[in-house]
């Protein structure tokens, strides 16, 4: 995965569902999938939170100062 | 001598320009030769109308140039029009030039005869000859080609700032439970000039690198109000942004350019924000809930499975020779039981043959007996048919010589002489006399 986004974690989990749903991945495949879809699943619900705290509401010409802010990034 | 003419023509052979030439009779024929331009009909805005005492005077603009206009007071004021910067007007008439003189400064101007406000169609006009030049530019296809992200945390809003829209690109983002960092980037929305703001808002927020995607939003109005969504400039703007820009500007009847251009054009600013964010997040949340859930699964199955199926294997051989000895067992059980029961079968068949040969021994024995003794009682009987005593008991007699031996015919009697006659009951001697 190039980048990491939403839509392609998403659609990285449910790929790798269907393969264990397939019943055709070993143990030790099973347990790499398994790791792996928790990491998105965990990266998912991440960015779920991200969106889910609560409206940030800023005028453009606030958040220019706050990241022009010395302390911003 | 013309003064004014084509600048090839007015060049000396020695290169040197031509004069100096009193400027009043210049002045006179430029007059003359922009009076000779052809009378025709402009669009543009109004701008600057400033009445004097005998005309008043304005310019015409549009994002290409400008033009001063002036037109008798009385023409005008027979109009009965009341004309604001920026309306959109289509104006008759030719050029006009006052030369000045000595006291006075000169003025150039388009005297306007007639003037009339821009109509629909004048508009559309307009827009579908933009429309063609930024399609065959290849402006509509780069937005479209911009991947949407399905869960922005940052949405840049560009819209005005008392407008109705506000409020509806709120009320389509609560309808996806999406609740992250909303930028406002608030511009005037109303006619051509709010077009540039429009655009470096636009540009400032797609220069923040946070910023996933971009709303314009403007509630409806007529084509006039709209007309800053059709300008060029705002359109190749938002062409070559790197942030997908969904539009929604006017109602659904109302088609600007820049919906054209954008990624997504959308009838109403809920719709636009439901757009910005496509996935419900409250769904989302769950279906992200539900695929961990699965990959428990999955993963408890592969260990505990396993594990379950590793004990039982452990268990197996002894399980496999336990059964095999429960099925000999079984077996020799059986063929006891069988062995047991085909002997009994064989006994008792033996007794019924033994029976049966008894009895029919027995009654073979007792038949033979009856049969010999009614043979015998046959014989004894058929002999005694044949006894001579039998018969002499009849009433015969027998002759017999005197030894004893039967004579049987008259000759051997007779040849005897001396015969024996026996009776049932006793011999007499007789003699026979011929």
């Amino acid at each position: 995965m190039s980048e990491r986004n939403y839509e392609s974690a998403v659609a990285r989990v449910e790929e790798i569902i269907r393969r264990l749903d397939s019943g055709d991945a070993g143990l030790r495949e099973t347990l790499e999938l398994v790791k792996e879809g928790r990491d998105l699943v965990e990266y998912c619900a991440g960015e779920l939170d991200a969106v889910s705290q609560g409206l940030e509401e800023l005028k453009l010409e606030e958040l220019v100062a706050r990241l022009e802010a010395p302390t911003a990034r | 001598m013309s003064y004014v003419q084509p600048a090839a023509r007015a060049t000396s052979s020695e290169g040197e320009l031509p004069g100096p030439y009193p400027v009043g009779a210049y002045a006179a024929q430029l007059k003359r030769r922009l009076l000779e331009f052809a009378r025709v009909q402009l669009a543009g805005e109004v701008w600057g109308l400033k009445p004097g005492r005998a005309r008043v005077y304005f310019e015409l603009r549009d994002g290409r140039g400008a033009l001063p206009c002036s037109m008798w007071l009385s023409d005008f004021e027979a109009l009965k029009l009341t004309l604001a910067d920026g309306m959109r007007v289509v104006v008759g008439g030719g050029c006009d030039y006052y030369p000045g003189s000595a006291t006075s400064s000169p003025s150039f101007s388009f005297a306007v005869t007639e003037l009339r406000i821009a109509g629909e169609g004048d508009l559309l006009a307009e827009l579908e000859r933009l429309r063609r030049r930024l399609a065959g530019d290849g402006l509509f296809e780069l937005q479209k080609a911009l991947a949407r992200p399905l869960l922005p945390r940052t949405i840049g809003v560009v819209t005005g700032e008392r407008g109705k829209a506000r409020d509806d690109v709120l009320a389509g983002l609560r309808r996806r439970g999406w609740a992250g960092r909303l930028v406002w980037a608030f511009a005037p929305v109303q006619d051509r000039h709010a077009a540039p703001l429009i655009g470096a808002a636009l540009r400032e927020l797609a220069a923040i690198e946070e910023v996933d995607v971009v709303i314009v939003a403007r509630g409806g109005g007529s084509l006039a109000d709209l007309f800053a969504f059709c300008d060029e400039g705002l359109c190749r703007t938002v062409a070559l942004l790197r942030v997908p820009v969904i539009a929604s500007v006017g109602h659904h009847s109302d088609r600007t350019l820049i919906d054209d251009v954008a990624a997504v054009c959308c009838s109403t600013p809920t719709h636009a924000a439901e757009a910005a964010v496509p996935i419900d997040c409250r769904a989302a949340r769950a279906d992200v809930s539900s695929l961990a859930r699965r990959l428990h699964g999955h993963s408890r199955r592969a260990i505990v499975e396993r594990a379950r199926m590793l004990g039982h294997l452990s268990r197996a051989p002894a399980q496999h020779v336990a059964r095999h000895r429960h099925h000999l067992h079984q077996l020799l059980r059986e063929l006891r039981a069988s062995a047991r029961r085909a002997c009994e079968v064989g006994r008792s068949r033996t007794g019924i043959h033994t029976l049966v040969l008894g009895r029919t021994a027995s009654r073979a024995q007792g038949s033979d007996a009856t049969r010999r003794k009614h043979d015998l009682e046959r014989l004894s009987l058929a002999l005694a048919a044949h006894d001579p005593d039998r018969t002499l008991a009849r009433g015969y007699a027998l002759v017999e010589d005197r030894d004893g031996r039967p004579l049987g015919s008259a000759a051997e009697a007779t040849a005897a002489g001396d015969v024996g006659l026996r009776f049932h009951d006793g011999s007499v001697p007789a003699r026979v006399t011929r």
